[in-house]
């Protein structure tokens, strides 16, 4: 090991000081965002082939669209009819895969109204690029 | 190896090198031909689970008669152990009762463990072999059995007609006694009011379907999307007309069509009417077509029977007069 | 159709030899004639995307078959064999000894090759590289997927073979005046390669297994109607695949370090550095796979064990790195194509690298999983550090293969081409990916953004593929007409370089 200058553990130490930064900001950030708020209102995603289906916890069914109110914090249980798909609205960052035979989580609060896109994210086939739905946030 | 004088380097030449080339380009253009020669092959089949899946399901869907029966068997057992049966020990006068229905009935089975030793119910095809379910008539299996004292039930619709049986599936259990004759016959007449089928009156009327998507594929229809006109038309027909109809896919998706009692039960089909089905559906640019006869009156309705079409738009109303 | 010695040999003759120089010949070869394959159907792809909305094919599914097809073909048709035929010029050579360890094996492993390649061509399945279920199980329609399935399995077989012969090569016919370290890093690099390849194919071999019985439906593993579990397949898939990203990458790597040095004209920085950096990485390598499933539903835990797993790799490409550029440091660089190459494919490892710390900082990967970012991110890494490299150590090979010199102005053109083609097209990437964009779709919104930056990347692209152009002229040109090659020092190094002789079969 002659060879090994100073300089190199120093480049090390700071490539390593580096990374344990990234990693603990990042452990910091998820721990945040893996829990879900108690009073987050429940919207059932079921993704298929190759649209998206919506059931509020009063039971309302929404196809291709989803209506939602500013403000609020909203709980996604998503799954698949068929193959894996993944839900995601771009905008607000929210993205999960939906798996057949599997109900996974994922949730966010919209602050700001319109009209938002909502795609696959995951190849499912066929018509997998065209795989949309509006998300509609209300006042 | 090499000892002092310098072995002679020779460079390729062009004429090598092409030559070289050439084979290589050769093998490739043999690789396209293969390939576009047979073009439709290599897309051609669904996998294999998806075909097994048609026939586990039962083969043909049927109408449900709306006719609700239930039965009621308890699991008993003589005071050896030796002999067994339902509701009384085989070889006295009600053990075993034959249980007759028609198929498109709803079955609910209700079952109780008599007996000390554990149970399970099914209805089979053959009484010596617990594993030849059928109409998916099962509660509970050896695996994981009834217990002594528990109950439970099983509601199903058998599908075929046929002389099949109900037994304990514990292995032995059916051959100590434990199995009774489950007779489907077929149905005659239509659901709840028994209205005869009417006679062919001899008119016979021919519909055409196109299958269509609109642009971003979120909303569908039979010949425009829904919400355009003419799309999904109304037909209307009398009790006994003959109607032949022609499908064409003129969309990218895969599609099929089946008249249903309920638009959101692709397999509550009537007049026996479909074509292909979801796992052997109908392609873009194919055709199909189905003729028959339709003999009851009621309001009924065409959809494709691709899970989720129905709900983007693609349903409309067939009413029999 | 190359340099001979004594007397030129008939075609048949080279095609089944067993000498390690006519099979590198094979590997190498082939894997170009895929490289070109593979990079058309990019060139369809760019132009596909040039637009929203169909542009020049007008049916999806024709899409997801050329973007499966471009993947599978350029992962295992192209990098792979590439290395395998770098090795086998080279390793006999480098450990002093007269052939392969198992000369027949060699031929055997390459010839599976034409067999795996031909399933999976013919078949054009459309399941993505990845062969994700349950699409892939219940949806994907055959005989393309199973035929894919097959010729995986073949390919898989074929590497796992050559892999036996580089190590048993290294290890046991290592010439006995030659300690371990002191052989070429060359040599660790495809000695630690072969290791990795033996340790994770057999996963995904098994995996192939049971996707096609679940396709027969015999079997239920990743069917959930079946009660299977789709996620399952990811952990088996990835657990080879992501040391395979490293398997792509050591070859490289250990490239990197024959070149560098002998075109600095100064010894490496450190011996022992470089050793224990492909070690290490060779081994944690093995700790990183479900990075690629952060979105899939892991739990907390589970992701925080894969984050570190992939961080803990990142110090040892810092230290190759650090040794690439100490080494030249003082030097006396002889600029040509090689140089060229090599730096130009540090510097996007580097851009490569830092995106890849993004995507392993879970939150940020919910922004980033299965979109354009990382296209543009791995793109960076398979051609622009990988291929990069290759290219560079492929013009360094060509007089030992040809006995002649490649136009340097070509090569010149060539390189800046794809080096300014693939920032424009892999760094607009990641930013496509920022806005949203999926990954393997053939449309995508209509926003002006969007439209520009693909426009940009396809732009790129065409680049590119005028690049590599030139580079095939210039591959076909100077192999028949080029100026002979000074065979003891082509590059005007002052440096030793492969002794040519050895391109006489000894059987």
């Amino acid at each position: 090991m002659g060879s090994h200058n100073m300089i190199e553990w120093v480049y090390i130490a700071a490539v390593v000081a580096i990374l344990t930064w990234v990693g603990a900001d990042s452990w910091v950030i998820e721990k945040y965002i893996d829990e879900i708020p108690e009073d987050a209102e429940t919207i059932k995603v079921t993704a298929q082939q190759w649209f998206w289906t919506f059931e509020h916890e009063d039971g309302t069914k929404e196809v291709g669209e989803l209506h939602l109110k500013a403000g609020k914090a909203y709980r996604f249980e998503v799954t698949s009819k068929d193959v894996i798909h993944a839900f995601n609205i771009p905008f607000y960052t929210a993205m999960i895969d939906a798996v057949p035979g599997r109900i996974n989580k994922v949730w966010f609060a919209p602050d700001q109204t319109g009209e938002f896109l909502i795609q696959c994210r995951e190849y499912c086939g066929l018509l997998h690029s065209q795989m949309r739905a509006k998300l509609i946030v209300e006042a | 190896m090499t000892t002092g004088e310098e072995s002679p380097i020779i460079r390729t030449s062009s004429r090598r090198f092409a030559k070289g080339l050439a084979v290589i380009v050769i093998i490739m253009a043999i690789g396209a031909g293969i390939n576009l020669g047979f073009a439709d092959f290599w897309h051609k089949f669904p996998p294999s689970n998806q075909l097994k899946i048609q026939e586990v399901k039962g083969g043909e869907s049927v109408v449900s008669t709306g006719v609700t029966r239930e039965f009621e068997l308890k699991f008993v057992e003589s005071a050896d152990f030796r002999t067994l049966g339902f509701n009384a020990v085989t070889g006295e006068a009600e053990a075993n009762p034959p249980i007759e229905v028609n198929v498109g009935d709803t079955i609910t089975v209700k079952v109780e463990n008599g007996g000390k030793m554990p149970h399970a119910f099914g209805v089979v095809s053959n009484p010596e072999d617990p594993n030849t379910i059928v109409f998916k008539a099962a509660f509970k299996s050896a695996s994981d059995p009834i217990k002594s004292g528990e109950k439970g039930e099983v509601t199903f619709t058998p599908t075929k007609e046929g002389e099949y049986f109900y037994i304990c599936t514990v292995p032995g259990h059916s051959l100590q006694g434990m199995q009774g004759k489950f007779i489907v016959k077929k149905a005659e007449g239509a659901a709840g009011g028994a209205v005869a089928p009417a006679k062919p009156t001899g008119m016979s009327h021919s519909f055409d379907f196109a299958f269509t998507e609109s642009a971003d594929f979120r909303t569908l229809g039979f010949n425009a999307p829904k919400g355009e006109p003419n799309s999904n038309p109304e037909i209307r027909v009398k009790a006994g007309d003959s109607v032949t109809i022609n499908v064409i896919n003129n969309g990218k998706m895969p599609h099929a069509f089946g008249i249903v009692s309920d638009p959101e039960n692709p397999n509550a089909i009537v007049f026996n009417v479909k074509i292909k089905s979801a796992d052997n559906p109908i392609l873009k640019g194919q055709t199909g077509s189905v003729t028959f006869v339709a003999d009851k009156p009621g309001h009924y309705f065409y959809i494709c029977t691709v899970p989720g079409h129905p709900l983007q738009g693609m349903q409309g109303d067939f009413i029999v007069e | 159709m190359v340099l001979e010695i004594r007397k030129p040999r008939p075609l048949w003759e080279i095609l089944f030899s067993t000498h390690h120089t006519d099979v590198a010949l094979l590997y190498t070869v082939s894997s170009l004639i895929f490289l070109f394959m593979g990079g058309t159907l990019a060139m369809v792809i760019r132009s596909e995307l040039l637009f929203p909305g169909p542009t020049i094919i007008n049916d999806p599914s024709i899409f997801n078959r050329i973007f499966t097809m471009h993947g599978t073909d350029l992962l295992f048709l192209w990098l792979l064999p590439f290395a395998a035929g770098i090795g086998n010029y080279l390793i006999p050579i480098m450990v002093k000894y007269k052939d392969m360890a198992y000369p027949k094996l060699n031929a055997v492993a390459y010839w599976m090759i034409p067999p795996g390649a031909a399933l999976v061509w013919l078949g054009w399945a459309d399941i993505g590289w990845t062969a994700y279920p349950p699409y892939s199980i219940i949806r994907a329609p055959g005989p393309a997927a199973d035929m894919w399935i097959f010729g995986l399995k073949i390919l898989g077989l074929s590497s796992i073979l050559s892999s036996i012969n580089f190590v048993v090569t290294i290890l046991k016919c290592k010439h006995p005046d030659l300690p371990i370290m002191k052989v070429p890093i060359f040599v660790w690099a495809m000695l630690i390669t072969s290791f990795m390849i033996l340790a994770a194919l057999p996963t995904f071999t098994a995996s192939l297994i049971m996707l096609y019985t679940d396709r027969l439906g015999v079997s239920g593993f990743f069917n959930p109607a079946m009660g299977g579990d789709p996620i399952a397949y990811q952990h088996l898939f990835w657990f080879t695949f992501h040391p395979e990203v490293y398997i792509f990458f050591i070859p490289a790597i250990g490239m990197a370090y024959e070149l560098i040095p002998k075109f600095s004209r100064k010894p490496l920085f450190s011996y022992s550095s470089g050793v224990i950096a492909l070690i290490l990485l060779g081994l944690i390598g093995f700790a990183s796979w479900a990075h690629h499933m952060f979105s899939t539903g892991l739990s907390f835990i589970e992701k925080t064990v894969f984050m570190v797993g992939t961080l803990a790799a990142v110090p040892m490409s810092a230290m190759h790195v650090f040794n690439w550029i100490a080494t030249p440091w003082g030097g006396r660089i002889r600029f040509a194509a090689p140089t060229k190459w090599v730096y130009g494919g540090i510097a996007l490892f580097f851009t490569a690298g830092a995106g890849g710390v993004v995507n392993t900082a879970i939150p940020l990967d919910f922004i980033t999983h299965d979109s354009y970012w990382v296209v543009g991110h791995f793109h960076l890494f398979v051609m622009g550090t990988i291929s990069f490299i290759f290219f560079g150590f492929m013009y360094y090979i060509f007089p030992f293969m040809t006995g002649r010199m490649y136009s340097e102005r070509l090569a010149s053109i060539h390189f800046w081409l794809m080096f300014i083609g693939a920032i424009l097209t892999f760094v607009t990437q990641h930013i496509l990916g920022l806005f949203g964009m999926p990954r393997r779709v053939y449309d995508y919104v209509s926003d002006p953004d969007l439209i520009i930056m693909n426009q940009i990347a396809s732009i790129g692209a065409f680049m590119m593929g005028t690049a590599m152009a030139t580079f095939l002229a210039n591959m076909i040109h100077s192999t028949m007409k080029g100026k002979p090659a000074r065979m003891e020092d082509p590059f005007e190094i002052g440096e030793q370089y492969y002794d040519y002789r050895r391109r006489e079969p000894h059987h």
